[in-house]
């Protein structure tokens, strides 16, 4: 009875220990992403990947980007204002053919409103809403 | 002590008188007590040999392997606080319960879906009022409306430059997969939503999908009624030889 106890609490141990290094490599690997996370500046790594995809006219992946961000931040945040106004103008112009097909003219009333005044807001970055209207135009 | 027989005085270890020869009694009867107690005594000294060498080692045993459970409990707790403040939701104590789910229907009423979507599709923001519960359906809906509007915008603004990496594969198999999904859900939501105001909101989220796909798919309405009955598969390949020209 005794042996049988101590086999068993042997297997336990074994099985204890593997579990105790999985997890010490899982906690280090976290504890490098946290402080790697401390030491990144997300404002600067996500606007430096913006910058990346409007040069190379990637607006599908700024787009995503910014829902993805807005899961968190709705609103824009320091320093992403700009990231958040082109990709918010893309997605208006894309929901613009949307609402036209679907003719509902309350809707693109004010989606033109809209697209306008996002427009404004551009800035230096008036040549992206050139290129989103010309892809829209253009699709598919 | 005296010698019973002749009083002359004795020791009490000694088994005979040494001045008559006669028993000391008291001296005998200890000897046999203590020859008895002995016995008595190596008895238990190998009993309890026997049993400590029965338990020997568990207690040590038990003891590595708590030590062994407890430092895995602690490197789960430093693991969880690395990750600490992503799962944290900072919009929870931004409004009340009453002012978000008057925010999501103000959205719903505008036919802001997308932005209904993002902010209040997903299960982070677990809030409790009836109100909140009867808008689930709806939610459900959006949520994979959301999806699907996120794939498509993600393939029709793709970037086209050949130097540029090219998801569009990837994103055509992810937006076929929401499409069914969304179809499942829809269908299963409008058979439960009881509010013919939501009702409308879910049809209207319908009637967006079915206009994107339309509109930047090239389709007529039999054309997408075709689309939405083949395969996930065989959407895949339509979706690639519309968008890819081929």
């Amino acid at each position: 009875m005794n042996k049988a106890i101590r086999v068993i609490l042997d297997i336990l141990i074994v099985v204890a220990s593997l579990a105790f290094l999985i997890f010490l490599v899982v906690v280090t690997n976290s504890i490098k992403y946290a402080r790697s996370q401390k030491e990144e500046d997300p404002v600067e790594n996500t606007m430096s990947s913006f910058e990346y995809e409007l040069e190379h006219k990637s607006y599908g992946e700024i787009v995503d980007d910014y829902h993805s961000k807005r899961l968190g931040d709705f609103e824009a945040p320091e320093g992403m204002e700009d990231l958040y106004r082109v990709a918010d103008y893309a997605h208006t112009a894309f929901m613009s053919r949307v609402y036209e097909a679907k003719g509902d003219a309350e809707k693109i009333a004010s989606n033109a409103t809209k697209l306008k005044e996002q427009r404004e807001q551009l800035g230096s970055y008036q040549y992206a809403a050139d290129e989103v209207d010309e892809i829209i135009k253009s699709a598919p | 002590m005296v010698c019973k027989k002749c009083k002359h005085e004795i020791g009490p270890t000694e088994l005979k008188c040494p001045h008559c020869g006669a028993d000391n009694e008291f001296a005998q009867k200890h000897l046999q007590n203590m020859n008895k107690f002995e016995g008595g005594f190596e008895k238990t000294e190998k009993e309890v040999i026997k049993s400590a060498k029965k338990t020997e080692g568990l207690a040590k045993r038990a003891i590595i392997l708590v030590s062994i459970i407890a430092a895995c409990i602690v490197l789960v707790i430093i693991d969880s606080l690395c990750y600490k403040d992503f799962d944290d939701d900072k919009r929870k104590n931004e409004m009340s319960d009453e002012e978000y789910v008057a925010d999501a229907k103000d959205l719903l009423k505008q036919g802001e879906y997308m932005d209904f979507a993002i902010k209040y599709s997903t299960a982070s923001l677990d809030l409790s009022s009836d109100e909140w519960n009867d808008l689930k359906h709806v939610r459900y809906v959006a949520n994979d409306y959301g999806s699907c509007i996120r794939y498509m915008e993600r393939m029709i603004l793709r970037s086209t430059d050949p130097d540029y990496f090219d998801a569009l594969d990837y994103d055509i198999e992810s937006f076929c997969r929401n499409l069914d999904g969304f179809y499942e859900v829809l269908n299963v939501q409008k058979e439960a939503e009881k509010n013919e105001e939501y009702l409308t909101y879910i049809e209207d989220m319908d009637s967006e999908i079915r206009a994107a796909m339309k509109t930047y798919f090239s389709m007529d309405d039999a054309a997408l009624e075709d689309f939405l009955s083949l395969s996930e598969a065989q959407k895949g390949v339509k979706v690639e030889e519309v968008l890819r020209h081929e």
